[in-house]
């Protein structure tokens, strides 16, 4: 577990330590069963299939349960996340790899909260774009 | 017969759809309604015309498009190739038809729905094997696949040989939407561009920012020619057209011609101003406005050159003394060009060329005894002149 | 083709009248939120901060005690195993409101945006209620996908004593999916398997030079008669209209004559952003491929770089460029 991080330790432009996530039938199905989305496609191949995919592709849930986890890594226990806005893009499917990369676009002193806009891309191009904002401690008191 | 093509045409019609990012019709159906304009503003009806001629790249076929708009028989047929540089291409078509007696009337068309359908933008790709697919091939594997990715790597070289920087391509786009903020066809009317804005663009090919690229547009736009003495009859005054000229370089590809001793200039379009200015007659300092084609903003600055309003490397230095703005020593697309106005493949932009000498562009300036049009650029391309009737 | 003319206009008027109600449904969580579905929310994600499944760590912590993870909101009011009978309430406005544009040829759907807003972390004991509602539809919008509009939906969620916890804003776009010509070969079939690099196409004046890259060479056509060297590979000397030929190994050196750094579009199988450069080749023709292993502002005209011919994806080489 990483330490927590402070408000004042943060720059603008500073990069997240980059995540890269193996797409398996198991995370997928996992992710959409731990988020009660039952939605067939994300657990059925045969749906998938009828939907047009080629297997069973990642729930939206999940896709946001990564993104939080990829910033509370970085930032650690004592951060609070407050909003996470993302666009959706090329699916995740099994077999492939999601690599998620996060730059910190915007720090506000008062509220001690920090932007992180992050990417999470797969061979297909951009799964999931977005922003993240999260309250840090701040620190060096 | 005549010996060159020089006052042997006029164009008497224009016309155009609206433009638009989402047409919801056919582009047969956009075609048809730019040629029925067009032949309205002529003041002739269809069974008058019996030419037509457009590009390669047009889905739709000139019988299809007479029989939609009520044209009858037709003694002249044509296509031309290699995309935007067909746009005058068609006009030279169009004028030696005419000046044969191959044809009386000839409608020139263009309609794409070229932002709702097929975007060019998006590159090219596989498909059946042809002669053009072979060459796409030698740049496909490496990524080098979009119009953006050929026009920058010339830019590159042309900003690394010559006093050219990036604010300089900022002008070229901020002095066009300076025209257009007054014209209501424009997509960009009434909405200025700041040097902070296209700076802060986000990059699509570097050196090229957003701004730097046309307008992917729904619409169509067509004009009609005719010989000079029909357009003594006809109620709009003749744009006669004084010269008109295709050009391919040596050692041509289309977008692609990486392999000169430079591809820092643009040898086709050197030898279609060699080819304008001999046929009428005029040289650079008698051209009062001019329609540049612009799919990107640096094409502006190297056909500044090719056709001698400035010398060679120094088209950055022209347009940065302001010379294409209003008032400017060559007021340059007035309609605010494919940059701001609308991409119909430079066909937008011979109607512009015919309003100048008009005189009733939104941007218009006073003198327009002459007017430059091209269109086209690291393709073969082609240009010609405009001027009043004598 | 879309709607166009007054059926379009009736079919907006329609859309006009679900903008702003209730979807009609209150979403009540079936148990309140708990230890096990964090536990299994945070093994699926392979999420191991402390503040949701260890108690001592969560207590020295800001949250002061167990809490559950943010984006886990929803998760608490999904419907579960019944999801996958795919039955709607009839009294589902949302679901009207897509059998609307269904039946206008709209039948595509994609989500496009979410935004979730946290006033507070949930914790154990916390018991989620839900209600959503159509913020907007958008004007007639031409996508990639295909002609549509966006809707927007508000979820706002509340647990016990009407405290506002959280909200959902969820944009799907509702499209008419373009007629395509039915697969007949696989690269028609999007999505499947890993994407490659576009190959080139291969005919009688160019095959021979790539099947020579594929066994790892770079070799540079010249006239036989002439010996003049020319590439792209053409079938006639343009120098002495030979249409004999022979090829002679390149030898990779040279240098950067122009270059590019392609951002978009991002095609997939490509790495972006993307370095392309024509190099003059020390022979005196030139070649455009990729400039690798480089950061894209260091590469510069006049670079020395040396040719390698090497896979670039699972299944196609090429000559690509490294600074020397």
């Amino acid at each position: 577990m990483t330490e927590t991080r402070n408000y004042t330790d943060v720059q603008l432009g500073d990069n997240l330590p980059e995540l890269a996530i193996d797409l398996t039938v198991s995370l997928i199905v996992a992710g959409a069963v731990a988020s009660q989305d039952y939605t067939p496609v994300h657990h059925d191949k045969k749906s998938a299939q009828e939907a047009g995919m080629q297997d069973v592709f990642m729930n939206i849930l999940t896709t946001n349960g990564l993104v939080s986890r990829f910033v509370t890594d970085w930032a650690g226990i004592d951060s609070r996340v407050t909003n996470v806005a993302i666009k959706l893009g090329t699916p995740n499917l099994p077999g492939d790899t999601m690599n998620l990369s996060g730059e910190v676009t915007a720090k506000d002193e008062e509220s001690g909260s920090v932007t992180v806009a992050i990417t999470g891309k797969n061979a297909w191009g951009n799964h999931v774009t977005g922003t993240v904002d999260l309250v840090l401690p701040k620190g060096a008191n | 017969m005549p010996t060159t093509l020089k006052n042997e045409a006029a164009v008497v019609g224009i016309g155009e759809t609206e433009y638009s990012k989402n047409s919801g019709r056919s582009e047969l159906a956009l075609a048809s309604e730019a040629c029925a304009t067009a032949i309205r503003d002529a003041g002739l009806t269809p069974a008058d015309i019996d030419g037509l001629t457009t590009f390669t790249m047009d889905t739709s076929d000139e019988i299809e498009v007479a029989r939609t708009v009520g044209i009858k028989d037709l003694t002249f047929f044509s296509r031309t190739p290699h995309g935007g540089g067909a746009a005058i291409g068609v006009m030279h078509q169009a004028v030696m038809a005419v000046a044969t007696g191959s044809a009386k009337a000839v409608v020139v068309y263009r309609a794409l729905n070229g932002r709702s359908g097929a975007r060019y933008s998006e590159g090219v790709s596989g498909g059946p094997t042809t002669s053009d697919l072979i060459h796409w091939s030698w740049y496909m594997p490496s990524g080098l696949m979009t119009p953006a990715s050929w026009i920058a790597m010339s830019t590159q070289r042309y900003m690394y040989e010559n006093d050219c920087r990036p604010e300089d391509l900022a002008e070229v786009c901020m002095a066009q939407r300076d025209h257009a903020l007054k014209n209501p066809r424009a997509f960009f009317h009434g909405q200025p561009l700041t040097l902070e804005q296209h700076q802060g663009a986000r990059s699509i090919v570097e050196p090229l920012r957003l701004f730097d690229c046309c307008q992917e547009t729904d619409g169509g736009a067509a004009c009609v020619v005719v010989g000079p003495e029909m357009a003594k009859e006809l109620p709009h005054p003749p744009a006669m057209v004084r010269a008109v000229a295709q050009g391919a370089g040596a050692d041509q590809e289309s977008m692609t011609s990486f392999y000169r001793p430079t591809i820092a200039e643009l040898p086709e379009m050197q030898l279609i101003a060699r080819q304008c200015w001999e046929t009428s007659g005029l040289g650079p300092e008698d051209i009062d406005a001019a329609v540049i084609y612009d799919a990107f903003s640096p094409n502006v600055l190297l056909q500044l050159e090719s056709f001698g309003f400035c010398g060679k490397g120094e088209g950055g230095r022209f347009v940065r003394e302001g010379g294409l703005r209003p008032g400017g020593r060559l007021p340059v697309n007035t309609h605010g060009g494919q940059l701001s106005e609308a991409y119909i493949h430079g066909m937008n932009g011979v109607n512009e060329g015919v309003r100048l000498i008009r005189g009733t562009s939104t941007s218009q300036p006073e003198k327009n005894d002459h007017v430059l049009v091209t269109a086209g650029v690291g393709v073969p391309s082609s240009g010609m002149i405009l001027g009043q009737a004598e | 083709m879309a709607i166009s003319g007054k059926e379009r206009e009736d079919f907006e008027k329609k859309l006009e009248a679900y903008v702003g109600i209730d979807i009609g449904l209150e979403d009540v969580g079936r148990n309140p939120v708990n230890e096990a579905m964090v536990r299994q929310w945070c093994e699926a994600m392979g999420d191991e901060l402390g503040a949701y499944t260890d108690a001592a760590a969560a207590e020295q912590s800001v949250h002061q005690g167990l809490v559950a993870p943010p984006t886990m909101l929803q998760a608490w009011i999904l419907g579960g195993v019944a999801m996958a009978s795919g039955e709607d309430d009839p009294r589902d406005k949302q679901k009207e409101l897509h059998r609307l544009f269904d039946a206008h040829g709209f039948t595509g759907v994609v989500a496009t945006n979410t935004e979730q807003q946290y006033l507070r972390y949930l914790r154990p004991g916390d018991e989620v209620r839900a209600k959503t509602s159509i913020e907007s539809i958008s004007e007639q919008k031409a996508t990639g996908l295909g002609i549509g509009y966006f809707i927007n939906t508000r979820t706002v969620f509340r647990v016990q004593d009407d405290e506002e916890v959280g909200s959902l804003t969820f944009r799907v776009l509702k499209f008419e999916a373009e007629e395509r010509p039915a697969a007949t070969d696989e690269s028609a079939a999007p999505m499947a398997g890993k994407p490659q690099r576009i190959k080139p196409a291969l005919g009688h004046d160019n095959e021979w030079w790539w099947q020579r890259v594929e066994q790892g060479e770079l070799v540079i056509q010249k006239c036989s008669a002439c010996g003049a060297l020319r590439h792209p590979t053409r079938p006639m000397c343009g120098e002495c209209q030979s249409t004999d030929w022979e090829s002679v190994p390149a030898s990779g050196r040279g240098t950067i004559y122009s270059f590019v750094v392609i951002h978009y579009p991002e095609v997939p199988g490509y790495t972006y952003p993307l370095v392309v450069a024509v190099v003059d080749m020390e022979e005196g023709t030139r070649f455009v491929s990729n400039v690798v292993d480089i950061e894209p502002e260091e590469v510069e005209i006049g670079m020395s770089v040396q040719a390698s011919v090497e896979l670039v994806d699972d299944e196609m080489k090429l000559p690509v460029f490294r600074r020397v």
